[in-house]
Order: structure tokens, then sequence, then C-alpha cells
């Protein structure tokens, strides 16, 4: 059997896991398949050589798909053995964590799915999958307003979806309108190219604005910083860096199609939402006292970067890349670590908190850590990323967007800056009593933190290569 | 056909006017009823297309997602008026403004004739559901505006007939609608209503 297909296996799994009889080991569960999970993907991505078409040809190994299987499966690992930490420590959370561990599961299989598909409807369906999985884990009881951001999660996914699933029927109408057979399989796109006419300006247009909403670019945006400030832990890791990257491949699939050739398409609509989101972000960073709301508005800053380095494509597109896969691991750090720092001080106000590495080593590290990447420091990725997106700004003479950009870059690095670092450096407020933080609690985002250091320092050829092949695929030329 | 045409582009318009939750979801069923009738009125063939088409339109869109709010709207004794866009001028004058572009817009894209004016009033559908869902903020209100908005996506379908559908994923499209809902119900049931969520402010 072909190892790809046990990338789905975590759906059929998850009914074991969440059995009442297996309660109390869910989450050991959980963390074990996850560790497979990964072994899997690295498997499937480094071991298996050129593209193979599985399942009726709804399944393929091309290396978009083993990037980013890699990529979602080795973050949910960090989150699944966060997890796991805290059903160990917290016996009074188990019974939460087995829910969560039924439904995670089941929403990695559809993640996966949506890393893996060759075909672009059987894309979106996994997609809303995902997102029915994960509305009901935002609930918190006892926090009503969970409830209300559960709603609007809801609520704002199943419009874009809905927008994102117009764009493709338009797009499908164009090829028909062409005398093309409309299919939706993306091996079958890529051979036979369709005609850019009004369908096909318009389907692209929705396919971002929908897809877009679901990664919280502007103007659609709002749900993000509540659905993240009010989501346990664990699962805002799973939707900022889990299911963001699974929107992000549904885009980057319909973009490598449809734009083929045409790299100039909807060029100026992704500069114009792209900009937007980095000046609705960077006003919330400079007003928000809430860290993790911090971080969800960095969140939207970052999507509004890759918007940018799509538009631009060409050679922006390898940076692109590194600063994509870097923000999958920076916002998993960031936001598990900002649920221990809630857990242990009872607050989000940054005014409150002060001297985390004197009373929390770990957390003050992963915290001051994840800033710096945040903020695109050497040597990580996010920095030779936004670097390259930079250099395509300069050659694409987008001096406009350049400058602007870079404005938008430094609001965000002095008002960040003023927020975290006291945060980290001050002097301890107030004494909270709390177990030593030991290296097996910190193990999974170490583990996180690891992956992104080597992508800012040393990347193994077998992986660079990997980058360099799907960033081709991003270029916009033929 | 364009009777039946204009008939669904009166049940879409005319709920935002006559302000009740009862005339809403009404409309809501309306639609899917008139669009189960654009593509049954001819009589269908049994096939599971068909079967899948009826579950959709008439099972799913006309008959269980109103009747499934309607009984947690009455189970809370929700007050009978409900805006679905602001009761005022401005609101009313986008409205018209809104199905007037819909309706260029299938000008500017669809050659004249019968699917001309359902693409028209598709058109019109999502982007009155948009300003429903921009102007308002409670959640009977939201539901009903993203419930129009995936009807607009199904009478798209129609005016588009999209290519051949494998179908697994018509089951899984179908499976996603009921789940969403499901969800909605069960959000209007927790949710506090626009009137208790005012007095809670």
């Amino acid at each position: 059997m072909n190892p790809v297909y046990l990338s789905l296996a975590p759906a059929i799994l998850a009914t074991g896991v969440g059995a009442r009889a297996a309660r109390t080991s869910a989450a050991s569960a959980l963390f074990g398949i996850a560790i497979v999970q990964a072994g899997v993907a690295i498997t499937v991505a480094f071991a298996t050589f050129g593209t193979t078409r599985l399942l009726g040809g709804y399944l393929t190994t091309d290396p978009t798909a083993r990037l980013f299987l890699v990529v979602l499966d080795l973050v949910f690992l960090g989150i699944a053995g966060y997890a796991w930490n805290r059903a160990r420590t917290s016996p009074a959370h188990r019974d939460r964590v087995a829910t969560f561990a039924r439904n995670s599961l089941v929403f990695m299989a559809a993640a996966n799915y949506v890393a893996l598909s060759n075909h672009l409807l059987a894309s979106w369906i996994a997609l809303e999958t995902t997102t029915l999985l994960a509305a009901p884990l935002i609930i918190r009881e006892g926090h009503p307003s969970s409830l209300r951001a559960s709603f609007r999660y809801f609520l704002f996914s199943s419009v874009g979806l809905g927008i994102a699933f117009l764009g493709l029927l338009c797009l499908a109408h164009s090829r028909e309108l062409a005398g093309l057979s409309s299919t939706f399989f993306l091996d079958e796109l890529a051979a036979s190219p369709g005609v850019v006419d009004k369908w096909h300006r318009i389907g692209l247009a929705l396919v971002i604005l929908g897809y877009g909403t679901k990664l919280g670019l502007a103007p659609m945006y709002s749900w993000l910083p509540e659905t993240y400030d009010e989501a346990p832990p664990a699962v805002t890791a799973l939707l900022a860096a889990v299911q963001f990257n699974c929107a992000l491949v549904a885009l980057l699939r319909v973009l490598q199609v449809y734009r083929a050739g045409s790299r100039e398409l909807v060029a100026t609509e992704l500069l114009i939402i792209g900009l937007a989101s980095m000046a609705v972000s960077t006003a919330s960073i400079i007003a928000t006292r809430n860290f993790v709301r911090l971080i969800a508005y960095a969140s939207i800053n970052h999507g509004g970067v890759i918007a940018i380095g799509l538009a631009i494509g060409g050679t922006a597109s390898y940076g692109l890349l590194l600063y994509m896969v870097s923000n999958a691991f920076i916002k998993a750090i960031l936001f598990l670590t900002a649920g221990k720092i809630e857990a242990h001080y009872g607050t989000k106000d940054t005014r409150e908190i002060a001297g985390l590495i004197k009373d929390l080593p770990f957390s003050g590290l992963f915290l001051m850590v994840g800033t710096f990447a945040l903020l695109g420091f050497p040597p990580f990725g996010s920095f030779l990323g936004e670097l390259l997106i930079l250099a395509g700004l300069v050659q694409a003479k987008q001096i406009v967007v350049f400058v602007t950009f870079c404005l938008f870059i430094a609001m965000t690095f002095v008002a960040t800056g003023r927020t975290v670092f006291p945060m980290i450096w001050g002097e301890p407020k107030r004494k909270v009593e709390w177990p030593r933080q030991t290296v097996v609690a910190a193990a999974p985002k170490l583990v996180l933190l690891a992956a992104l250091v080597a992508m800012g320092i040393y990347m193994p050829p077998a992986v660079n290569d990997l980058f360099r092949t799907v960033a081709a695929s991003l270029q916009g030329t033929r | 056909m364009s009777g039946i045409i204009i008939a669904l582009a009166i049940v879409l318009v005319l709920p935002l006017f006559i302000a009740t939750w009862r005339t809403s979801l009404l409309g809501l069923s309306l639609q899917g009823a008139i669009m189960a009738w654009i593509v049954f009125h001819h009589g269908a063939h049994l096939s599971v297309e068909s079967a899948l088409e009826f579950v959709d339109l008439v099972l799913v869109r006309t008959l269980a997602a109103p009747i499934l709010l309607y009984r947690v709207l009455r189970e809370k004794n929700a007050p009978a008026r409900n805006d679905v866009i602001s009761p005022n001028l401005l609101s009313w004058t986008i409205a018209f403004a809104l199905v007037l572009v819909g309706f260029r817009v299938a000008d500017a894209l669809v050659p004249e004739g019968d699917t001309q004016m359902l693409i028209a009033v598709a058109a019109s559908a999502l982007l009155l559901g948009l300003l429903v869902l921009a102007t308002r903020t409670g959640p009977i209100s939201q539901i009903v505006g993203a419930l129009r908005i995936e009807n607009a996506l199904a009478m798209f379908e129609l005016g588009l007939r999209p290519h051949h559908t494998a179908i697994g994923l018509r089951v899984g499209q179908l499976v996603i609608f009921a789940a969403t809902v499901g969800f909605f119900q069960f959000y209007l049931r927790a949710l506090p209503s626009e009137l208790e969520a005012k007095q809670v402010t």
C-alpha cells in the first residue's frame, strides 16, 4: 500500500480515540498518532520521487503536496505534544483533551487531504470539513464569548468558502465557453490551460476573496482576532498554523493552474488586499494590550505579506514559500506559549505581565525567539523570506508598494517590541507559584523551534530542492 | 420560464421589507421551492443525480432549513419583528442599487435570455446576502443572510450548469450544506437573540 493513504488514517482512528472507554489515554494516543503521521509525511515527501496520481486521480504527490504535508504534520506533532503534556499535568482537562483528540484527528485527515488533493472541488470540500470540525472546538465551557467567537468563525468561513466555490464555478464556466472540458483535476487543468476572459478574471478574484477570508485577509478579517483570542491555545494553533496553511494550499493550487503564464492577472487585487491587511493589522497591533490578540493581528499581517508575495511572483516565490512555512512554525510556537502564559498569570493584559524569562524560563525563551522570528530577524527563515519578497517588489518596480510595505513593517516592529519586550525582560510584577518547567513539557515547541531555525541557517539539499520546485510552480510563467 | 424567475426575484426582495423572521424563513423556503421547480418542471428521469438534486433543493433548502430554524425561534419565543436590513431609506436604496448591480453584471456576462435573468437574480441574491451580513449583527439576521448567500450559490449553479460532478463530490457538498444548517440551528439556540443581546449590553 502506498504510504500516502496513511495520511488519511487519522479519520478512522479518531472513533477509537474519542470513545468513552479510551478517554484517559486519548492524549497519549493522539501524540502517538501525530508522531506516526509526521513520520509518514517525511517518508512521502522524501522517499517518493516524482508525482504519483492516486485514488482515481483525486490524490497527488507533486512537490506542493509533499512540502505542505510535512509542514502540516510537523506542526500538528507540536500541537499534539502540547495537548498530551496538558492532559498529563492537569488531569482535570482530560475530558476536554479527549474531545480535542477526536475532532483534531479527523481535522488532520481532512487537512492532509487538502495538501494532497489533485481536485479543486474535493479540496474545497475537505477545507469545509476542517471548518465544521474546528467550530465546536472553539467553544469553552463557561465562556459565552467563545460561543459568539465560534459563531462568527463559522459564519465567515461558510460565506468565504461559499464565495470561493462560486469562483471555482466561474473558472469552470470560462473553460466551457472556450470549448474545453470543465474539469477540476489539477493535472488536466495544467495540461490544457483555459482562455483568460471575463469569467476567468471574476472567478480568480472570487477565489482570492473567498480563500482570503479563511486566511483572515482584509476586508473579511474581523473574525480572526476574536476567534484566536477566545479558542483554547491548542485549537488556536490548529487554526493559525494548520488550517491557515490548508487555505493557502487551496489558493496556491488555483493560482498555479489558472494564473500560469499571466503573472499580471489579479496582481492588483492581491496587492490591494495585501496592503489593506497590513494596514489594519498594524493599526490594531499598535492599539492592543492583549498579547494573544497581538499575535492574531500579526497573523493578519503575515497574510498581507503573503498576498503581496503572490502578487509579485517571479523570483519572490522562493522567499514567499520560506515565509509561509516559517510562519506556520512561528504561529504554533507563539500561540502555544501564549496559552501557557495566560494559564500562569490568569490574564492576557500585557501591562500585567513582566519578567517572563525569570518566572517561566522556557515560555520566556519561546516568546522571545518567536517574537524575533515574527518580526523577521535573522537567522530565521522569515527574515530571508521577507527580504526576497522586498527584492521582488523592487525588481517589479513596485516602489510605492515597497515603501508602504517597509513603513508598515517598521511600525509593526516598534509596536510589537514596545509591548512584548517588557513582558520578557522586565521585573516580575507579582509572584505566582508554578511547578518548574521541564524539558519534556517544552519538547514539542523545541521541535518546532529547531525546524524554524534550520530554515534560516541550513536546509538539507533535498528540502531545498522541494522548496525550489514549488517556488518555480508559483512564478507565474510557463 | 421568465415568469418563474421573476417570482424568484420577488421572494428574494420582498422579505427584506416585511420585517418579520417568519417572512424571512418563508422567503428562504420559497427560494428553494422555486429552484426545485426550475429543475424539475420538465419532469426528471430517475437517477442518482436527480435524487441528490431533490434532496438538496426540496428536502433541505425548502423544508428542513426553514423548519429547523422556525422551531428554534418559536421555542425561544422570539419577537415577531426582525429587520433583515436596517429599516431606513438609505438601506432600502442600497438594496435596490445592489439588485440593479446584479442585473448589470449579468447583462455584461451572459447573452440575453432566461440564463441571463437567472444569473441576474443569483448575483442580486448574493449581493443582498452580503448586505444583510454587513449591516446586521444579530444571529437571526446573520443566519438568514448566510442562507440567502447559500441559496444564491445554488442559483448560480443552476444558471451556469457546471459540468457533470462526480456523485461522491455532490454528496460531499450536500452533507456540508446540511451540516451547515445543523450548526446554524445550534448557534441560534445557544446564542442570545438580538433583543436579549441588547438587554445584556
